[in-house]
């Protein structure tokens, strides 16, 4: 036995401490909601290097874009002005939807949404690795985020806090794969989750017999309670109704480009 | 403790070129992973306690800037960590081309192990066909950070460090001496 153990022991103590720290992993995907210690420090000590480090090369990349590189400019005026002129009428055409709107909210007693508090937040880090989608940005919980409020652009949702600190904060991507997001297509108002898949999202739990045309917009449903109802998510892609099964096989192109994520705002809302 | 000490701030220095300066020059959400090439060396030239630990404790502070799962970085670190210490006696540990075989092995295992925990432990994840998907370019992209790696550190030796021997360095082959 003692022969027996004197040659295994370097593989069993091996496999205890991966066991323990596989039992400890598993334990704490209970209180994965919170920051913990170790966590915190380390938002707290690489958060300065890392917004530091980003000033720098946003600041000589600002160099090289406005001085140094000026050949596609005229051709870029050229596009932007015809597409402000598109936007104007485009304006101008939803400003008669929102007074129509705020006619009928009066009429039917509704009272007015209470506008959501927004913190702008500036995108310092991307994630350590390939396999997630996490982006770490400037402000902390000494400006109120706090882990669950969501992270949005102009564009659309972004993604909710995850972690932490007092000055720097880390965002889970609705692309990532651990992300779900309760939706809704606001053509039909057919509900379901989109989930993360890398640079895509799919939009699950979709029944067979709701009718989901390529290009329908994809919105927040509210029903999480992580995000308000109403923003968009993204546009469905791709459409599978396959023969058997409940559900349909749908996926999303995200409205916002994730690749060109610079400044951000948090809805200082906390999760219900 | 010197050595944890360099080994700590080495992980440091990866950790902030992999989340600021990375994403920068790589288009998509590919970045090679540089502390995979720290734990492969580890693995190679550290005793299984303390190698074991400097590498758990590495994991940790990796959570804090890669993915959401608190314990994950540590667990899939110290395994990969434990299968190298498994083969280091039966190897030369001084040859760089079984440090590059290992990075790609190493980058294999990551993923296996990664979907692992995820799926296994989280039903509501599915993140296996996507690992699978990205593994190629992973895999590739871990293998030009190793040459890089193994060119940059004979050249900072020979540089910086003439007459001292740095382990796994010192019979390096013809490829990557400059």
């Amino acid at each position: 036995m003692w022969e027996w153990w004197q040659r295994n022991r370097p593989l069993l103590l091996g496999a205890v401490l991966l066991l323990m720290a596989l039992l400890w992993y598993s334990i704490n995907l209970r209180q994965q909601d919170e920051t913990n210690f170790p966590e915190r420090m380390v938002l707290i000590l690489t958060g300065p290097v890392q917004a530091g480090l980003n000033q720098v090369i946003r600041g000589a990349a600002d160099v090289w874009d406005h001085y140094l590189y000026l050949i596609d400019t005229e051709q870029e005026n050229r596009t932007l002005l015809e597409n402000n002129r598109k936007l104007s009428a485009i304006l101008a055409e939803s400003n008669e939807v929102r007074l129509e709107n705020e006619r009928l909210r009066r009429l039917l007693d509704f009272k007015e949404a209470q506008e959501l508090a927004t913190l702008p937040a500036r995108v310092i880090a991307e994630d350590a690795t390939s396999w997630f989608r996490t982006i770490t940005i400037d402000k902390g919980s000494e400006r109120g985020v706090v882990e669950g409020m969501p992270v949005v652009v102009a564009e659309g949702v972004v993604g909710r806090v995850i972690r932490s600190s007092p000055r720097f904060a880390r965002v889970l991507l609705i692309t990532d794969a651990s992300s779900a997001v309760a939706s809704l297509l606001q053509d039909n108002r057919a509900r379901g989750i989109s989930r993360g898949k890398g640079e895509r999202l799919v939009f699950d739990f979709v029944l067979r017999q709701e009718e989901v045309r390529v290009g329908d917009r994809v919105v927040t449903s509210g029903m999480g309670g992580v995000f308000p109802k109403g923003l968009i998510v993204g546009d469905v892609q791709s459409v599978d109704r396959q023969e058997f099964g409940l559900f349909q096989a749908i996926e999303v192109i995200p409205a916002v480009d994730f690749s060109h994520l610079e400044e951000v705002l948090v809805l200082l809302r906390r999760p219900q | 403790m010197n050595r944890a000490l360099i080994y700590f701030a080495l992980a440091g220095v990866a950790a902030v070129l992999q989340t600021v300066l990375m994403p920068l020059l790589l288009q998509g959400d590919y970045k090679p992973d540089l502390v995979l090439l720290l734990v492969v060396y580890l693995g190679l030239h550290e005793g299984p306690w303390r190698g074991g630990l400097i590498v758990y404790l590495m994991g940790w502070f990796f959570d804090g800037v890669g993915g959401a799962f608190p314990g994950l970085n540590g667990f899939v670190m110290l395994a990969i960590f434990l299968a190298v210490r498994g083969i280091v006696t039966r190897v030369n540990t001084e040859s760089s081309i079984l440090l590059l075989l290992l990075v790609m092995a190493g980058t294999i295992v990551q993923g296996f192990l990664f979907a692992f925990a995820l799926d296994f432990f989280r039903q509501d994840i599915s993140v296996s066909s996507q690992i699978a998907w990205q593994l190629p370019v992973q895999l590739l992209l871990n293998f030009v950070a190793a040459v890089v790696f193994l060119k940059l550190a004979v050249w900072l030796q020979r540089t910086f460090l003439p007459r001292r021997d740095l382990p796994g360095l010192r019979k390096l082959d013809s490829r990557y001496e400059s």
